[in-house]
């Protein structure tokens, strides 16, 4: 429990030193991973189904020659991938963000640094240091939160395009 | 006009050199006046020596009787003269005396007086920057009498006054510890004055309903023109309104020595200001971002009213031509009897045509997601551009002259980047939705079709 209080102390003090744009970042990052791990979830459950429910009704059909029946290959298949593919543009758009957050961070912080430097003349370092934390802790948050989505994103995407792959080879089109 | 100020020269000096004749009272109004002017006034002036001289030599037999009494006269000074000097040197040695007495009464109590107008000297400069002071007046006053007093050699200080020092000392201590209601004058920002209860912390703080004050120079309670975040306001209204126990409230830490940080944050920019100080470029990101933003959800609105067509068309089998879909599909329904290649080249053909009422918008959010950060960095650069051209006539020495482009610079770059931002998410997610209408279009129809005609 005390150690617990001790981690919360420690997230608020970064979190206090990082300043508001942190919090984006925090929020970008849960969004993102939110998005994650729904992919792999559908990837490992609902995933599965679909790929069932499409191989069966194709296994169903009469005939699998006649060129309507490709045409309708072509759009189940179609209709799988959608599924794969739903919410990959935005964790990649959220990997692409997260940098870009950072820079807000930076900036920020910069503005917060001349703000004292305005007040004070510059003479005293020390109280443009929350300033500077404010511009670096978020570079770094944002850097990390687009590598955690980076690793995440690559093997998504591999992920998907298999799964794609493995679906067309299912859909035999002569038996 | 050359000519005029000349003249005006000339006619001052002119003035100036025969002042003492009375014929220099006159004014002159031209130069040929001036010459006339000077030549009567020589004229005058050798009659008037003539004069002199006649009384001179009518005066002369008078001289010695007057000479004499001026001999006399002298005389009769120099005698009170040497008078004076002896009585002076008489005094000046009793003064003498009695300064060796004074000194010899007051013994240690000289060395006492030195401490005590130091002691009152540091009091007046603590006093000054109090903000004790706003609740007690009168204190300046006194203190300023006993140290007049105490730097003139005749006066000195009666007990009743060092024993106020000494009480006033006394009060700053246990008044700068503690917390205390009292009922002042305010001057609000807007110049008008109400009667109304303020607390004082300590000697830090001065707070009335919420409101963080301060002590001018003629220790005149004033509100700030700008007040701290809501935060701390809302904790001094509750340490105004609470009775006992604790409550947290944010501090000025330099309050004793005059407040420095709540004054500086009369100077500190709000968000609005901030917008300002972006200039021109940040006006042109904000007027792109705001156009990104409308372009986006119109779009957004636009798509979702198509998708909703489309999904309407994917559940029904006659085509309806108000959605792409349908307009595909009834294509297909035109060239029923057609072999399976025609067709299929006649609904790619189709889809072609739909495409960029689908997509349309798109490039431009991507190209404005792409622009913003950059518009920013063209902001900062002019910035930095207004900076060092401060730097060049001001010189490096003085921060606060290169403030004001260095802000602009900083504040463009977050304006991009704030247009930038949405508009890659709004970008992101009206790209899924046309996506997801195009892959029905272009990879979906021709199966539909099918399906439709393996149903009937």
């Amino acid at each position: 429990m005390h150690a617990l209080i001790d981690a919360w102390a420690a997230v608020n003090a970064f979190m206090a030193s990082g300043g508001p744009v942190l919090f984006l970042i925090a929020g970008l990052t849960f969004f993102m991973w939110t998005l994650i791990f729904e992919r792999i979830f559908y990837f490992n459950k609902g995933l599965k189904s679909d790929v069932q429910g499409a191989v069966d009704l194709w296994e169903g059909r009469g005939e699998r020659n006649s060129w309507g029946s490709h045409q309708i290959r072509y759009a189940m298949i179609s209709r799988v991938s959608e599924r794969i593919q739903d919410n990959m543009d935005m964790i990649q758009a959220c990997v692409a963000l997260a940098p870009l957050f950072g820079l807000l961070g930076t900036v920020w912080g910069m503005i917060n640094v001349f703000d004292v430097l305005a007040i004070t003349g510059g003479g005293d370092a020390k109280q443009m240091a929350s300033g500077v934390s404010m511009a670096t802790i978020p570079t770094m948050a944002g850097m990390v939160a687009a590598l955690s989505g980076v690793f995440a994103n690559t093997y998504l995407t591999r992920k998907a395009e298999r799964e794609t792959q493995l679906l067309e080879d299912h859909l035999t089109m002569d038996h | 006009m050359k000519t005029s100020i000349a003249k005006h020269i000339l006619v001052a000096a002119a003035a100036g050199l025969i002042s003492f004749s009375a014929v220099a009272q006159e004014k002159a109004t031209s130069l040929d006046d001036l010459l006339k002017m000077v030549r009567q006034s020589k004229i005058a002036e050798s009659q008037e020596h003539k004069q002199r001289e006649a009384e001179f030599r009518r005066q002369k037999a008078n001289q010695q009787a007057l000479l004499n009494r001026a001999k006399n006269i002298r005389t009769a000074e120099e005698n009170r003269s040497a008078e004076l000097e002896k009585r002076y040197q008489e005094q000046e040695a009793a003064v003498d005396q009695k300064r060796q007495q004074l000194d010899e009464r007051l013994g240690s109590l000289r060395e006492l007086f030195g401490h005590m107008s130091s002691t009152a000297a540091d009091l007046r400069a603590s006093i000054d920057s109090s903000l004790v002071s706003a609740q007690y007046s009168g204190r300046t006053e006194f203190i300023d009498g006993l140290l007049a007093k105490m730097n003139t050699a005749t006066k000195l200080p009666t007990i009743a006054e060092i024993e106020r020092l000494w009480f006033e000392i006394q009060r700053e201590t246990v008044e700068s510890g503690k917390v205390v209601k009292f009922n002042t004058t305010v001057i609000k920002p807007n110049g008008e004055q109400t009667q109304q209860e303020i607390v004082r912390v300590g000697n830090f703080n001065l707070v009335s309903n919420g409101k963080y004050l301060e002590m001018n120079d003629a220790y005149k309670v004033a509100e700030l023109i700008r007040q701290p975040d809501a935060k701390f306001q809302k904790m001094a209204e509750n340490l105004q309104v609470s009775t006992a126990g604790f409550s947290a409230f944010g501090i000025d830490p330099t309050g004793p020595t005059g407040g420095s940080y709540l004054k500086a944050m009369i100077n500190s920019p709000d968000l609005i200001e901030r917008w300002h100080q972006g200039k021109i470029v940040g006006y042109i990101i904000t007027a792109v971002g705001a156009f990104a933003m409308l372009l986006a959800i119109f779009r957004l609105v636009v798509l979702f009213g198509v998708g909703a067509k489309v999904n309407a068309q994917l559940r029904s089998a006659t085509p309806n031509t108000n959605n792409p879909l349908g307009r595909v599909l009834a294509v297909a329904e035109e060239n029923k009897g057609v072999d399976g290649e025609t067709l299929e080249l006649k609904m790619e053909e189709a889809v072609l045509k739909e495409r960029p009422a689908i997509e349309s918008g798109l490039n431009l959010l991507k190209i404005i997601a792409m622009v913003a950060p950059l518009l920013g960095l063209l902001g900062t650069v002019t910035g930095m551009i207004i900076t060092f051209q401060a730097i060049t006539i001001f010189g490096a020495g003085d921060p606060r002259a290169m403030a004001g482009g260095i802000s602009s610079a900083l504040i463009t770059t977050v304006l991009g980047l704030c247009v930038a931002i949405p508009t890659v998410l709004m970008h992101t997610i009206v790209n899924g939705r046309a996506k997801r209408i195009l892959h029905i279009l272009e990879e979906q129809s021709a199966g539909i079709v099918a399906e439709n005609a393996e149903r009937k």
